[in-house]
């Protein structure tokens, strides 16, 4: 077997050592196990040995301060593993979307940035997030959207991407690559692609598989 | 108003709630780029892939177009594709009528231009009989617009001169295959390429010419990489670029290579010999000519054996041998092929040939086994094959020369009988020569531009000088429209209604969504006007596009061609149905002759070649015929012409497109080595002349091309590559050969 045959069918590996979404969940986690087990041992043990002033003090720390960090803690550890492919996938209709980037004999886009391992980690959010200041204010309240339609049953079939691709995350990594640079067509498109008017997909494929190749994502039952 | 703490804090609650969940959120999407009011289905203009497309309109304009999801092309387009949606809004579209005054085309009134096309044409029959007038279509008219041009032709005039420009661009294919199968066009389809294991690709830049196939195929690669790729071509195109065996063969030896790789396949014994014994006949010449045998083909074959040929074709006798071998191994193999193969004197028995190779190894009618030949415009297939618009042929796989075809003809147009001339017509070429002699005194020239695109194109231009032509486009002027008599300016792909049909025998319809531009119509308005006045109205009874359609399916009934199935209400609902398909529950046909699949095919058993009166394909006897053009010390290089991505054909449409004129067309590709003996370096002129003529272009040294050979793009809006071209004709086909022409490059001294 060739040696390109051989890395075309590997797939990343998972991340090694500490991320950001696991330490600050280990920080939460934390915070609320000093908070609890001190406000046990303040009221219940020490109470009686310590002075007025130490005791309030505690208590501010275990009831409010602790509490605040486990907060932080969450809400950093909600943001940051939302980013996982993972956190996607646990809502079902995202399951053919996951499946086929994970597929080593699918030809999409996702799929194949996935095997070449061009996007090692949180391959949904590096495509699915604008890039610039409000890139990720959007990503999230789009992931919001999602949620609030998921939960409520309320989605429509089949799945579409709504308003146009931004092609500025493509280019983010190709425009300065020579195998980009180099292509006359994409020279005579320049105005069009910056402006969004044309869609990179269009010629290169498109990045999920095709609406008549998905299976609906509702189960319907019928009477 | 007073308000409670508690009652506030409730409000705002709400508020807040309804504010994310409502606009904030539920509401919220991503703006379009482009607002677009209505999608509608349709096909693209370009090439023979024929894509399927999603339209935007909105203010009765086109704003966007897309790859359609539901297509067999999965949503992709190459850049011509995307280009759809300028190109109906270029500057030089055709507005209004013009006639011929004082040596000047003025602009003028519908009804006279039409009576001054008539009168013409009337004089020319007076003068010359039915003979003495022409029709030269293409293969971007409708289906509905090439029948009807046909049959006004044929069964009304009364001439056989009826032809166009898929003469120059697949007419080696359908006599290969109307010779091979007897019937024409491919047996698989699009669908092949993901079952396939080989690709052989010959003579044909498919990567460039055919993108949105060659992306499939890609895909078949990128998600099965043991998937192996030969690619046969003189040029590294980027075509080549995937192959994993590219064989830089020599133009036009591509009979000799193909007949060595059948050599080595019967050599080694990796032929399918059940196949051969109950599917096959082997013949020399023509399809009634005595059976040979097996053996008689192998001793036929022993003059190419792969060292015989390997210094002819400029290969390794390794190279033939490891192709073979590949061929005969693999578990299914899709070639394609298409100009390459076509555009030379030999291109029907090269078509044979590829054809054999499936044919001796068992690789036809399986899924991912198939001889594909790809066409080059989007309906030359549909329009031009099947309505059988070339001057030897009549609907559906007829044939002008056989007399129980014309009758049946004659008896399905409603003619008395022996009105269709028993003459076959004359061919591209002979009809502009004809033109040139004073033989054609009278054209119809629709949708092409010969006067650019025909080979040796100075000679011929000087016909269309000579004759009182009628010239119909939807794009004015071009080289062809200046030499006009009458110019009718037509409509284009969303401006009129018709089907197309493209390589893989899928038939699509193409809805009229916006109005044409100033005062132009559609082609069949057109040709029905101009019938009407030569007095062939009673003709062409079927005046609205579906009115022809549904006559042109009950033509189709019964015939190797069944297409009653393909009514107008499907086409509307599906994208596209592949024929042969006789019923409207019919889901159209994937693998032609395979019985099971193809609803033709009435006998049991791996295969029926129906079309063939023994039911077996034939493998042909071929000889490597000699060049036409031997290389002399006049004329010591060979040049060969092609396409790039960018444009299509002469450029007519893609050099109007503003975005598409940056796109350099007018370079030569040169053999460094060759440059360098020449002192030629790149952006240099040069001037490239052969028998025939001369053309100038700039240098362009590249490794793409074999020492020896030059490359030049038959695009050029300025430089006339096919003044140098070779008008030479296959003898069978009258295709003539574009990629082979002896010159000689010679540097332009400055200020010449």
């Amino acid at each position: 077997m060739r040696a390109w045959t051989v890395l075309a069918m590997a797939a990343p590996e998972p991340p090694h050592g500490a991320t950001l979404g696991g330490t600050l969940e280990v920080l939460a986690l934390f915070a609320m196990g000093v908070a609890l087990v001190g406000l046990v041992l303040v009221e219940f043990v020490l109470k009686s040995r310590m002075a007025r002033s130490t005791y309030r003090w505690t208590l501010l720390l275990g009831l409010f301060i602790l509490p605040g960090v486990a907060l932080l803690g969450t809400t950093g550890h909600m943001f940051e593993s939302m980013k996982e492919v993972e956190s996607c996938q646990s809502c079902h209709v995202m399951e053919p979307f996951v499946v086929d980037m994970h597929d080593p004999r699918s030809a999409t886009l996702a799929a194949r940035h996935y095997r070449s391992g061009a996007i090692p980690t949180k391959q949904c959010y590096a495509c699915h997030t604008g890039y610039g200041i409000f890139g990720t204010v959007e990503a999230k309240r789009d992931g919001f959207r999602h949620w609030l339609l998921y939960v409520t049953d309320t989605w429509k079939e089949p799945l579409t991407y709504k308003g146009t691709y931004p092609n500025a995350n493509c280019l983010a990594c190709h425009a300065t690559s020579p195998t980009f640079t180099v292509v006359e067509s994409h020279g005579a498109l320049r105005q069009q692609l910056a402006n969004d008017e044309m869609n990179c997909f269009t010629c290169h494929g498109l990045p999920h598989p095709a609406r008549p190749t998905r299976a609906p994502t509702r189960v319907t039952i019928n009477p | 108003m007073s308000m409670t703490r508690r009652e506030l804090l409730q409000y705002m609650s709400v508020a807040a709630t309804a504010g994310l969940s409502g606009p904030g959120c539920i509401g919220w999407t991503r703006e379009e780029a482009i607002a677009v009011d209505s999608w509608h289905k349709s096909v693209c203009r370009f090439c023979g892939s024929g894509c399927e497309t999603r339209v935007g309109l909105r203010d009765g304009k086109v704003v966007k177009v897309e790859g359609l999801q539901e297509g067999w092309n999965r949503g992709r387009l190459c850049i011509k594709g995307l280009m759809n949606r300028e190109l109906l809004y270029v500057s030089d579209r055709a507005l209004y009528p013009m006639v011929r005054k004082n040596g000047q085309l003025v602009r003028t009134t519908w009804d006279e231009a039409l009576d001054a096309a008539a009168a013409g044409f009337r004089e020319a029959l007076a003068q010359g009989g039915p003979d003495a007038v022409a029709y030269y279509g293409s293969g971007q008219l409708f289906t509905q617009e090439s029948y009807t041009a046909n049959k006004l032709f044929k069964g009304g005039i009364g001439t056989n001169n009826v032809d166009g420009n898929p003469r120059l661009c697949m007419a080696s294919a359908a006599f290969g295959y109307k010779s091979v199968f007897g019937a024409d066009e491919p047996s698989g389809c699009y669908d092949d390429i993901e079952h396939a294991t080989l690709f052989f690709v010959i003579g044909a830049n498919m990567a460039e010419c055919h993108p949105v196939v060659w992306e499939r195929v890609r895909d078949r690669i990128r998600t099965h990489p043991q998937t192996q790729v030969i690619v046969v071509d003189p040029r590294r195109t980027p075509t080549a670029r995937d192959a994993t065996l590219h064989l830089r063969i020599r133009p036009g030896t591509d009979v000799a290579l193909l007949n060595a790789m059948a050599y080595e396949l019967l050599r080694t014994k990796l032929v399918d010999t059940a196949f051969i014994e109950n599917f096959v006949s082997f013949r020399k010449g023509t399809a009634d000519s005595p059976p040979l045998t097996l053996e008689d083909f192998q001793r036929f074959l022993e003059d190419y054996a792969p060292e015989k040929v390997a210094g002819l074709c400029g290969l390794s006798s390794a190279e033939i041998r490891e192709a073979a071998r590949l061929f005969g191994i693999s578990r299914a193999v899709t070639s394609f092929w298409t100009m390459g193969l076509n555009q030379q004197t030999h291109g029907v028995a090269a078509n044979r040939m590829m054809m054999a190779l499936h044919l001796l190894t068992g690789q036809i009618g399986r899924p991912g086994a198939s001889p594909f030949s790809m066409t080059g415009q989007p309906n030359a297939g549909g329009g031009v094959r099947d309505t059988g618009a070339l001057a030897h042929a009549l609907p559906a796989g007829r044939l002008v020369s056989k007399e129980k075809d014309r009758h049946e003809m004659e008896r399905l147009w409603d003619l008395p009988e022996g009105r269709i001339s028993p003459h076959p017509g004359l061919s591209a070429v002979p009809l502009f020569e004809a033109m040139r002699e004073g033989k054609v005194r009278a054209a119809l020239v629709m949708a092409t531009n010969p006067a650019r695109s025909l080979p040796n194109a100075d000679r011929y231009r000087v016909g269309m000088e000579k004759a009182f032509l009628v010239v119909c486009d939807s794009i004015f002027p071009t080289d062809t429209a200046q030499l006009a008599d009458v110019f009718l300016p037509a409509a284009m792909w969303a401006e009129k209604e018709g089907v197309f049909s493209q390589s893989e025998r899928r038939y699509h319809l193409v809805e009229k969504l916006v109005e044409p531009p100033g005062e132009a119509r559609s082609d069949l308005e057109i040709l029905v006007a101009f019938g009407e006045r030569l007095g062939h109205g009673e003709l062409l009874k079927a005046r609205t596009p579906e009115a022809v359609w549904d006559e042109w399916r009950r033509i189709s009934a019964g015939s190797t061609y069944d297409f009653t199935g393909i009514t107008y209400a499907r086409l509307r609902k599906l994208p596209g149905l592949v024929w042969p398909c006789p019923s409207e529950e019919h889901p159209g046909t994937c693998h032609r002759y395979v019985p099971g699949e193809d609803p033709l095919a009435k006998k049991e058993g791996r295969i029926d070649f129906y079309a063939r009166p023994d039911g077996r394909a034939i493998v042909y006897l071929s000889e490597q015929g000699p060049f036409r053009e031997d290389l002399t010390s006049d004329y010591p290089m060979i040049l060969t012409t092609g396409r790039r991505l960018e444009h299509w054909h002469t450029a007519t449409l893609t050099g109007r497109i503003p975005q598409l004129q940056g796109i350099p067309t007018d370079y030569l590709e040169i053999h460094p080595g060759d440059a360098a003996v020449m002192g030629v370096k790149e952006g240099e002129w040069v001037q490239v002349t052969s028998a025939r003529g001369s053309v100038r272009l700039y240098a362009k040294p590249s490794m793409r091309v074999r020492p020896g050979v030059v490359f030049a793009l038959m695009h050029s809006t300025e430089h006339l590559v096919n003044a140098a071209t070779s008008d030479f004709v296959d003898p069978i086909s009258a295709q003539p050969e574009y990629k082979m022409a002896a010159v000689r490059v010679e540097r332009v001294k400055e200020g010449t």
